[in-house]
C-alpha cells in the first residue's frame, strides 16, 4: 500500500527535521504501517551505516604538519624542548573532545529518538514477545528477555538456542557494567544504571549478517562496536570476572 | 585581540579530527584530505576576524574547506590530471571484522559519488549538520540541499545493493 508520505518527507522525518505535530502523524501512522516502518528503517540505518564507515577517522593521529599549523607562536620555535610534551597533551585532548560524543548525540537526540521509535515499533509488530525494549521515566531500557539475559546469561557460556544472545562484558569509563547482546531482530549496548540496563545503541536486524542470533562480538553491526569502543574502559572482563560481576547482580 | 584570536586557534585544533573526517568524504584519499584540511586552516588563520564568534566555528571550517575543494578540483581540471577514486592502504586482512569490512564498501560507495553529493553526505549523515546549517555551508537552498541529499542516498543505496549482489 502507497502511503501519502513523500520520500522527501520520510527523509526529513529520519533526519530528525520535521516539526513536532507533522513528527507526531508519522510516528501514529508507523505503529501501524509496516511498508512505512520499512522505508524509514532503510534510511535511518544507512545514516548510521554511513556515519559508522566514517567514524575511525577520528581516532586516528592527526599528522604533525596540521597540529603545527595551530600550535602557540610563542612556543614553537623558542623552545623545542618542551614543545612536543605540551602538543602531545593537546592533540590527545583534542582529539577526545570531538571523538567521543556518541554517534547518536552527534545526530542529536531528536534523531536518536526517531530511530529508537522505529526499532521498537518493529520489534513490537515483528515478534510475538513479551516487549526487549522498553520506555520507563523517558529512558530506553532493556526489558523481557533481553533483561533476563543481561543479568544472568555469561557471555563465556554461549546458551544454544537462546532467544537472547550476550557477547560482551565490561567496565564503562563511568565505572557501571556494560553488555552487548542481540537478538534474531536486533543488537545493542546496555549499561547498568541503578537496578536498569540503559540501552545506550541499538541496531535493526538488516544489519545483522545472519538472521541467526550471533554469538561472537565481531558479528555485531558497526554501530554497536562503535558505542563500545566509546564507552570501554580497558578490556573486556574475562570469564572469571564476569561471573563474579554477575553473582554480585552487576554492582559496583 | 590576540587572546581572542588564541582561543579561534586553540577551537580550530580542537576541530582537527572532524576536519580531517569531512575532508575524507570529499577528497576520498587521506593525503589529499589532509592536504585540503591544512590549506583551509592556513586560509582560515589568515582571517579568523571573519568568523562571527556565536556561530558554528565547524560551519565556518567546513565552509572554507569546501571552497578549498572546489578551487583544488578546478585546478586539477585545468592541469589535467585525474583522481585517483579508491582510498590506499584499505586491505583486507585476517583480523579484519565485519565492521571495518562494511567501512570499507561504504567509503568506497561514497567515493563513486559526485562532488556535490559526497559534500551533502560528509555534512548531514556523517558530521551531523541540520539541513539549514549544511545548506548555509555549501551557499544553496535548502530545498537545493535536501534533493541533493535524496539523490546521494539513492545512489548509495544502489551502489551498496549492486556491491552485495557481486559478493
Amino acid at each position: 500500500m502507497m502511503t501519502k508520505w513523500t520520500d522527501d518527507t520520510l527523509m526529513a522525518f529520519a533526519d530528525g527535521e520535521l516539526g513536532a505535530a507533522q513528527r507526531a502523524d508519522i510516528e501514529r501512522e508507523l505503529a501501524a504501517d509496516a511498508a512505512l516502518r520499512q522505508r524509514v528503517t532503510t534510511l535511518t540505518m544507512q545514516r548510521e551505516r554511513v556515519a559508522a564507515a566514517f567514524a575511525p577517522v577520528l581516532d586516528e593521529p592527526v599528522p604533525d604538519r596540521l597540529t603545527g599549523l595551530l600550535r602557540p607562536s610563542s612556543t614553537s620555535p623558542t623552545s623545542p624542548s618542551t614543545a612536543p610534551v605540551v602538543n602531545l597533551g593537546e592533540r590527545r585532548a583534542a582529539r577526545e573532545r570531538s571523538a567521543r560524543l556518541p554517534s547518536w548525540a552527534q545526530w542529536g537526540g531528536l534523531a536518536a529518538s526517531v530511530l529508537m521509535g522505529v526499532l521498537l515499533g518493529m520489534q513490537f509488530k515483528s515478534s510475538g514477545t513479551d516487549a526487549a525494549i522498553e520506555l520507563r521515566d523517558g529512558q530506553w531500557v532493556a526489558g523481557g528477555v533481553v533483561e533476563q539475559a543481561l543479568a544472568k546469561q555469561l557471555a563465556s557460556q554461549p546458551v544454544a538456542g537462546a532467544p537472547v544472545a550476550v557477547q560482551l562484558s565490561f567496565v564503562d569509563k563511568a565505572g557501571s557494567y556494560c553488555r552487548t547482546f542481540s537478538t534474531a531482530a536486533m543488537a545493542g549496548l546496555a549499561c547498568k544504571q541503578g537496578e536498569r540496563w540503559a540501552v545506550q545503541s541499538l541496531a535493526a536486524a538488516a544489519s545483522i549478517p545472519s538472521s541467526a542470533v550471533r554469538q561472537a562480538a565481531s558479528a555485531l553491526p558497526p554501530a554497536v562496536l562503535s558505542a563500545v569502543d566509546q564507552r570501554i574502559a580497558g578490556d573486556a572482563l574475562d570469564p572469571v570476572h564476569e561471573r563474579q560481576a554477575r553473582d554480585s547482580g552487576w554492582r559496583r | 585581540m590576540a587572546d581572542s584570536s588564541q582561543n579561534v586557534r586553540d577551537e580550530i585544533a580542537a576541530l582537527l579530527p572532524r576536519l580531517r573526517r569531512f575532508g575524507r568524504t570529499l577528497a576520498r584519499q587521506r593525503e589529499d584530505a589532509d592536504d585540503l584540511v591544512q590549506t583551509a586552516v592556513e586560509r582560515a588563520l589568515g582571517r579568523t576576524d571573519q568568523w562571527q564568534p556565536g556561530t558554528r566555528l565547524d560551519s565556518w571550517m567546513f565552509r572554507i574547506m569546501q571552497n578549498a575543494w572546489i578551487d583544488e578540483t578546478r585546478a586539477r581540471e585545468r592541469r589535467g590530471q585525474t583522481f585517483v577514486a579508491e582510498e590506499h592502504g584499505e586491505q583486507i586482512g585476517v583480523s579484519t571484522t565485519d565492521a571495518q569490512i562494511d567501512a570499507i564498501a561504504v567509503r568506497k560507495a561514497v567515493a563513486q559519488l559526485g562532488d556535490d553529493q559526497r559534500a551533502v553526505v560528509g555534512l548531514v549523515l556523517v558530521e551531523g549538520l541540520p539541513y539549514k546549517e549544511a545548506a548555509d555551508v555549501l551557499g544553496v537552498p535548502v530545498g537545493t540541499l535536501t534533493s541533493r541529499l535524496a539523490r546521494a542516498r539513492e545512489a548509495l543505496q544502489a551502489i551498496l545493493a549492486d556491491a552485495e549482489g557481486t559478493r
